[in-house]
């Protein structure tokens, strides 16, 4: 046998064409090997396939130091116009770049821009821009040639503007001191106020998923799904397998993606909040994170990844 | 013949039994070392039974004194229940790093648990900021016993705190004894470490040395009648300039209601001019352990790091991790020449990778890294070409 199987090597080593043999005198080894190869691969390839196969396709950066950005916070993508935009926090700026990642413009209002950190347009074109600086959640009307900055209160209280959604229409702004989320029309009337009962501070990051608000509480490592009207509908414990989460995104498929800044990756769970797969790790070459700021998902199903420590977003697909 | 086999079977029984007091292996070792450096009240179990080769290789041995295992990890082989354990939530750090000895003694003491020395005699020779006494002393800190509040392995709370810390204060004191002392105090008692050192003070009653100035004055100042909250506004009125810090890309203004200040001051008294809750390292330690403890944990870090604010700003900052500056400027603050003659740095040096300039914090990691230098890769070669590709 031990023969045969030396034969069965030699033909395969030199692909040796030759007569079959008969049945009888084949190497058991080979198709053991295949077995087990085959079995092996069953066992990886699912692992394999979810964990290895987010790519970067788009890296959305400057590459000169005059031009490089300085802690990009945030980005907002634009459906319509099939634009991204990044919020350059240190260097008080928004760049916007085509779908395809071409530098299109960069802005900063007459350089009035304060510490900027958060964005979205709405319907109607207007730009709302979280200034952290003057603590303002401030309107641009590119148009009218406006920018018109809004101290915010709540209750009573001074608001501190500090992530930013839209449906649209409303703006949905996670008030820093509080940790309360407060939805406000166009003319910034409070239309609605999410707070967190069972939170330390509040929440950290929120993102619209259709007419539901999923919403991060940081320190415990939870996060809550709320309906349109408020209503507390799911809480997802993340547990230990996160560090020190900041942001959050809901992919296509509906599963969680938690970005991890301390361990540098993100984190992926089902929808019933069962914990999946990790991908990217620590590092600043492209593909990996150093200290990553945002997440999000863009309207082509790409994963958008904002890394403040790394001076640029980059899009992963699969 | 059969009397001769009894016999024989009694007195090897015999002889067996008494071996270990004239021939067991203790004996062996007691040749050289000094029996009595082994004897006390309460004896380690493999001593008291003369298995000194549980613990030591009594021909050649790894580690120091020839033992089986390193430090610890050897007390961890029989204590298998302790390894799960003590090794959960908050370890105090000589467990941490599998230094058990330097509590306890491996093979005897007069004291029980193998404890080498007295209770606060072990604690403060870590702890060696702590004073012997103070003017007024609280009394379990005054007898040494630490345990009363303080878990020495391991806790899930902070300062390893064997319970939540009002609960703790409320197991010796009793709420109708403190309500006469506290008329004014707006609903039920709590918090008292705000007001109260749990070691020892200058001040009787044991108020913490360092009063704020108006709570020195009156409650008032602050306080409406019959209410205990006190928002963030009535700190700006007097400390306006650090709500302008947090006014910052990255800070620590952050509470679910009330008041962000407290997260990390007392209102009231405090050990020290910043009225901070406890040292430091403690109260950034609340919300941001994972990073101490890859600090701690880390085989290379930055040395003699005394205190987060050292390089990082504690109510707001725009840079990374709130860090005092860039990373070239936070370094600079104590490595005044290093960017003078080590690897291109500065505005000038871009980083290939990103387009952003080379800082000292581009190739280190102060916060702990596996490699010498705390480079953040193996720097002979993995760190050079990822910029340098062509060599």
């Amino acid at each position: 046998m031990l023969l045969a199987c030396k034969n069965d090597m030699r033909l395969l080593s030199h692909n040796h064409r030759s007569r079959p043999r008969s049945r009888a005198h084949r190497c058991p080894v080979i198709p053991a090997l295949a077995v087990i190869i085959l079995i092996s691969a069953a066992l990886l390839l699912p692992r394999a396939a979810v964990a290895g196969s987010w790519n970067v396709e788009l890296s959305l950066k400057r590459d000169t130091i005059e031009d490089a950005m300085l802690m990009p916070s945030a980005l907002f993508v634009d459906r319509e116009r099939e634009q991204y935009y990044v919020v350059d926090s240190g260097k008080n700026r928004l760049l916007s770049f085509s779908r395809q990642g071409d530098l299109l413009h960069v802005f900063n209002a007459g350089g009035s821009l304060k510490l900027p950190f958060d964005m979205v347009r709405t319907d109607d074109g207007k730009i709302w821009v979280v200034e952290k600086g003057r603590n303002s959640l401030t309107m641009i009307d590119l148009k009218a040639k406006k920018t018109i900055p809004n101290i915010l209160e709540s209750d009573g209280r001074a608001v501190y503007p500090h992530r930013l959604e839209t449906d649209g229409t409303d703006l949905y702004v996670l008030d820093k001191a509080s940790g309360t989320l407060l939805v406000y029309n166009g003319d910034l009337v409070e239309q609605q106020r999410i707070v967190c009962e069972k939170c330390t501070f509040g929440f950290f990051d929120f993102k619209l998923v259709g007419k539901s608000v999923w919403a991060l509480d940081r320190l415990a490592r939870k996060v809550f799904v709320y309906a349109g009207n408020g209503t507390l509908q799911q809480t997802h414990d993340l547990g230990d397998d996160v560090t020190y989460p900041v942001s959050i995104a809901v992919g296509p498929s509906g599963y969680l993606y938690v970005l991890d800044r301390h361990s540098r990756d993100v984190a992926v769970y089902d929808e019933k909040g069962a914990y999946k797969y990790r991908f990217l790790q620590f590092g600043i070459a492209s593909g990996q994170l150093y200290y990553p700021a945002e997440i999000r998902f863009d309207p082509w199903d790409g994963l958008c990844v904002v890394d403040e420590g790394n001076a640029r977003v980059e899009v992963y697909r699969r | 013949m059969k009397n001769s086999l009894v016999l024989f079977f009694a007195a090897t029984v015999v002889l067996c039994g008494m071996s270990p007091a004239w021939a067991g292996p203790n004996d062996a070792c007691y040749t050289c070392h000094d029996r009595d450096q082994f004897r006390g009240r309460v004896v380690h179990k493999p001593v008291g039974t003369g298995k000194c080769v549980t613990c030591h290789n009594p021909h050649v041995g790894r580690y120091r004194g020839m033992l089986s295992h390193e430090g610890g990890r050897l007390c961890f082989t029989c204590h298998t229940g302790e390894a799960e354990t003590f090794r959960t939530g908050i370890v105090h750090e000589p467990i941490n790093r599998f230094e058990c000895t330097r509590c306890h003694d491996p093979h005897a003491s007069d004291r029980n648990g193998l404890v080498r020395k007295n209770l606060k005699e072990s604690c403060l020779e870590c702890h060696e900021d702590f004073p012997e006494r103070y003017r007024f002393t609280h009394e379990p800190y005054l007898s040494g016993d630490c345990r009363a509040c303080h878990a020495p392995h391991n806790s899930e709370r902070p300062m390893l705190l064997v319970a939540d810390r009002d609960a703790l204060c409320g197991e010796c004191h009793e709420p109708e004894d403190l309500a006469p002392k506290h008329r004014n105090f707006p609903g039920t008692l709590r918090s008292c470490l705000t007001c109260h050192s749990p070691h020892g003070s200058d001040r009787k009653s044991l108020i913490r040395n360092y009063l704020h100035e108006p709570y020195a004055e009156d409650c008032s100042n602050c306080h409406e009648a019959g209410s205990g909250k006190v928002g963030v506004s009535a700190c700006a009125g007097c400390h306006g300039d650090v709500l302008e810090q947090m006014q910052a890309t990255h800070s620590h203004l952050t509470m679910q209601s009330g008041n962000a200040c407290v997260n990390c001051h007392s209102p009231h008294a405090g050990d020290e001019k910043r009225l901070l809750l406890s040292r430091e390292k403690q109260v950034c330690a609340r919300c941001h352990r994972p990073s101490i403890e890859k600090y701690k944990n880390s085989p290379y870090r930055h040395g003699s790091i005394d205190n987060c604010t050292d390089c990082h700003f504690p109510h707001g900052g725009n840079d990374m991790a709130m860090l005092k500056g860039n990373g070239l400027e936070v370094c600079a603050l104590c490595h005044e020449n290093q960017g003078k003659f080590t690897h291109p740095v500065g505005p000038e040096v871009p980083d290939p990778r990103t387009g952003r300039m080379i800082t000292c914090i581009t190739c280190h990691n102060p916060m702990g890294t596996d490699y010498k230098f705390n480079l953040l890769l193996e720097g002979k070669r993995q760190l050079c070409v990822q910029c340098h590709g062509e060599y």
